[in-house]
């Protein structure tokens, strides 16, 4: 026997951090052209003086090339064209009825001091002056007041990406019936990180598909619900859960009329070796079959990112519950900001009964800013929001959700008919009351720590008090403390977390490992066997029941275990480097050598193979 | 609801009967370009005609919807689709027909006189006749559409079946006319 014991590695603490992620791409879009040429004729109009005709060449042309003609267009998501005389002429009241409405252009947002890129608002005047062309018979105009043809992009909108993948197979949209959630997962084909700076999303035959999410799952956690590899799966929202604290940081999302932007500067995307991007579209049937296959188009740039936003998701799904009939069943959440942010965009969330979706800031001094109102919610024209100039809410800020929602039969887009009670769930008949905002830390200093993780903890302490039942705050709550070294509030809160799901692997594996840690070995062994008992296959549970059982000296069971996890990754230094440690600490030195030398043929700076082999090889006399 | 002046009705139908077959500019004509009237046509039988624009998303949403409920009554009714927009060539009728499998006649209406007649105003929007050939309902075909852009999950009424249903036994429609949301033919060429 040595005379100081071989080292063993130190445990690995593979927690994960449970983060409903929906992970939109925020694209900004971009109309520039127009909105220049439009800005000169707003309001000077000489159909604004009444017993003006109105023209559609003088005064409709510029309205509808602003608003309307990047998606109705050929090959765009409108169903129609609307970019010469006869195409709006066609259409002419409609437009007018669906303009005095809003429900065109599609922009939930009522008009706010905190402004976003490419408000597609009308103004009452220009609403007005489309009826009146209407009524006074659509007359054409001069063709010299006619403005140019509105430009548009071919093809790829930031020109030929650096990686382009297609969705492996398509999916087919029946002819009929109710909406349909599709998921397709891209596998990113990289031997090596990479940092992207815009990801385009192309979603398939665009008229079909109502919006789409990019979600990033670097964990392959999404695969296991294919039926098989390259199918995709059905799902209105999904989750995904990620190894480490790697939180999400970009609204990756497409609805019609979006012009791909690249993230701001400093905001690059991180796509790892194994990263799957998963598309969540949502479809609506057209009368026919429709073959839905998107794509994405990748765009890299050298330059790693020195930004790291992060997506916080306020949400309070545990207050849905509303019975039947009630038409204004509010919902809300304040939730404190821990750090300075700049808020950069918003993704406000609900289902089909949201009615009015309201967010708003209180800052320290206690004046109010309206993040957004959306007065008339329509799950159909969600979309991310981001802001012209970021918005600062300094720490001590409280973000507060008041959304309201219809039970009743009078809402028509009620899952239900007649009314039933809807609690909160993934499902399309499930309700949900989320926010997420995209934010950037500022006025941190670094040597504090990464702040996002004051961030994570603040949101996982906050939704423990406000729900001692939310497993996943619980366990992330736990998570941010371990990564604190508060090894006993993390026990705590991972002891939570299994009192709520006694059987579930992932909380038992991380209570294991942060009982060991806390050098209660013998208490971590049973949770890290409840673990296995869940999940048999499970690595990081063999590998962290081998250290424990090494550190209560059974040296036999923690071999068993390292081996069972090389079963599961064979080429893994560190479990190597272990079980040639637990063999030499049995006296078994060949063994452990040749573990040693494999540890290090896999990893050539393992430093537990590395120490261990030379006081092995002191210890076996130079063999 | 509309006031209906059903006595003019039934002589404007006659009126209509007795120049089919003639090729007056404003019949409407089939994909060959024959003029069809088809009031006259299966002349027992309830008639429908199901007013459509190919290029409205909310019209050809509800081709398997049509296309079923002719199915269903095909005993005892026919059913026309009427293109009243001018600019639709038959081939790009025909071609639209064979997307959305549909397999029902087509009429295109350039004239609009079947529009006229039927009193409809969207796409889509139906017309239901008797065997007597009196205009017993016009308008949508259910409500999967509480308005634009807000479909339902499933309609709740059924407009076409019971007008047809009533029309059969002979009975009165309950609701003589609900207007549809989709695109307006007023706007057509």
């Amino acid at each position: 026997m040595l005379p100081c014991g071989f080292a063993v590695n130190s445990l690995r603490r593979r927690a994960m951090v449970l983060l409903a992620a929906l992970l939109p791409v925020l694209v900004t879009s971009a109309f520039e052209k127009f909105a220049c040429a439009q800005s000169a004729l707003r309001g000077t109009s000489p159909a604004a003086h009444p017993g003006v005709k109105v023209t559609f060449n003088r005064d409709i042309a510029p309205i509808i090339f602003r608003y309307c003609s990047s998606c109705h267009r050929p090959g765009e998501a409108a169903p129609f064209n609307l970019l010469t005389y006869s195409d709006v002429k066609k259409h002419a009241r409609q437009i007018a009825d669906l303009t005095r409405s809003r429900n065109m252009p599609p922009w939930l947002p009522e008009p706010q001091e905190a402004k976003f890129i490419d408000e597609m608002r009308l103004s009452e005047a220009e609403i007005d002056r489309i009826e009146r062309w209407v009524e006074q018979g659509t007359a054409e105009g001069d063709p010299t007041d006619l403005p140019p043809q509105p430009k548009f992009a071919e093809g790829w909108g930031l020109g030929q990406p650096d990686l382009i993948l297609k969705a492996e197979k398509p999916f087919i949209l029946p002819a009929e019936g109710t909406d349909t959630y599709w998921n397709f997962i891209f596998r990113v084909p990289l031997p090596s990180t990479r940092w992207a700076k815009a990801i385009e999303i192309r979603p398939g035959d665009k008229r079909y598909v109502h919006h789409a999410n990019l979600l990033v799952d670097r964990a392959g956690a999404a695969r296991a619900r294919e039926a098989e590899p390259g199918a995709g799966f059905g799902g209105m929202e999904i989750r995904i859960e990620t190894q480490v604290f790697d939180p999400d940081s970009h609204l990756l999302f497409w609805k019609p009329g979006t012009v791909p932007a690249p993230e701001p500067e400093g905001m690059a995307l991180r796509l790892d070796k194994g990263t799957d991007l998963i598309l969540n579209t949502h479809l609506q049937p057209s009368g026919k079959p429709e073959i839905i296959q998107p794509s994405i188009g990748i765009y890299f740039t050298p330059q790693a990112a020195t930004k790291f936003p992060m997506l916080l998701q306020i949400e309070n799904d545990r207050e849905l519950n509303i019975p039947p009939g009630v038409k204004d069943f509010l919902v809300q959440d304040d939730f404190t900001l821990p750090v300075d942010v700049d808020v950069m965009g918003l993704y406000p969330h609900a289902h089909y009964l949201g009615k009015d979706m309201l967010a708003y800031a209180t800052l320290p001094d206690g004046a109010k800013k309206t993040l957004i109102h959306i007065p008339h919610w329509n799950l159909n024209w969600q979309a991310v929001y981001r802001y012209a100039e970021p918005v600062r809410l300094p720490k001590g800020t409280v973000v507060s959700l008041r959304y309201v929602y219809d039970n009743s039969e009078e809402n028509p887009l009620n899952p239900n008919h007649p009314p039933a009670r809807v609690v909160g769930g993934n499902r399309s008949s499930d309700e949900m009351c989320h926010l997420w905002l995209q934010v950037l830390p500022v006025n941190f200093d670094p040597a504090q720590g990464d702040p996002r993780m004051a961030l994570q903890e603040a949101l996982a302490r906050h939704n423990v008090e406000k729900n001692p039942g939310d497993f996943e705050a619980h366990y992330n709550l736990a998570s941010m403390l371990q990564a604190k070294d508060n090894v006993e509030g993390a026990v705590a809160e991972y002891q939570a977390a299994v009192r709520l799901r006694p059987e579930d692997a992932t909380a038992n594996n991380a209570l294991g490992a942060a009982l060991v840690a806390a050098g209660h070995s013998e208490q971590g062994v049973g949770y890290l066997r409840a673990a296995l008992k869940a999940r048999p296959d499970y690595f990081d549970a063999h590998y962290n029941l081998g250290l424990a059982l090494a550190g209560e000296n059974d040296f036999a069971g923690a071999a068993d275990q390292f081996r069972l996890a090389l079963q599961l990754e064979p080429r893994d230094a560190n479990v190597e480097a272990n079980l040639g440690a637990v063999l030499a600490e049995m006296g078994r030195f060949e063994e452990a050598k040749v573990h040693f030398e494999h540890a290090l043929t896999i990893d050539p700076n393992q430093p537990i193979a590395k120490e261990n082999l030379e006081e092995l090889k002191k210890a076996m006399g130079g063999r | 609801m509309r006031h209906r002046l059903q006595f003019f009705l039934t002589p404007i139908v006659a009126a209509l009967a007795v120049s089919s077959g003639v090729a007056w500019a404003q019949a409407a004509l089939d994909l060959d370009g024959h003029a069809v009237n088809p009031l006259t046509a299966e002349a027992g039988k309830v008639a429908v005609l199901v007013f459509v624009r190919t290029d409205c998303p909310v019209s050809s949403r509800y081709a398997p919807v049509v296309q079923q409920i002719s199915q269903r009554f095909a005993e005892s009714a026919t059913f026309w689709l009427v293109f009243p927009d001018k600019s639709e060539t038959p081939e790009s009728i025909r071609k639209y027909l064979a997307a959305y499998g549909y397999r029902l006649p087509a009429l295109r209406d350039p004239g609009r006189v079947l529009v006229k007649l039927s009193r409809v105003q969207i796409a889509p929007e139906v017309a239901v006749f008797d065997r007597n050939r009196r205009l017993v309902y016009d308008g949508r075909i259910d409500d999967l559409y509480a308005g634009p852009g807000r479909a339902r999950p499933a309609p709740t009424t059924h407009e076409l079946e019971d007008a047809i249903e009533a029309a059969q036994a002979g009975k009165s429609v309950a609701r003589t006319d609900v207007r549809g949301v989709g695109c307006y033919l007023a706007d057509l060429p």
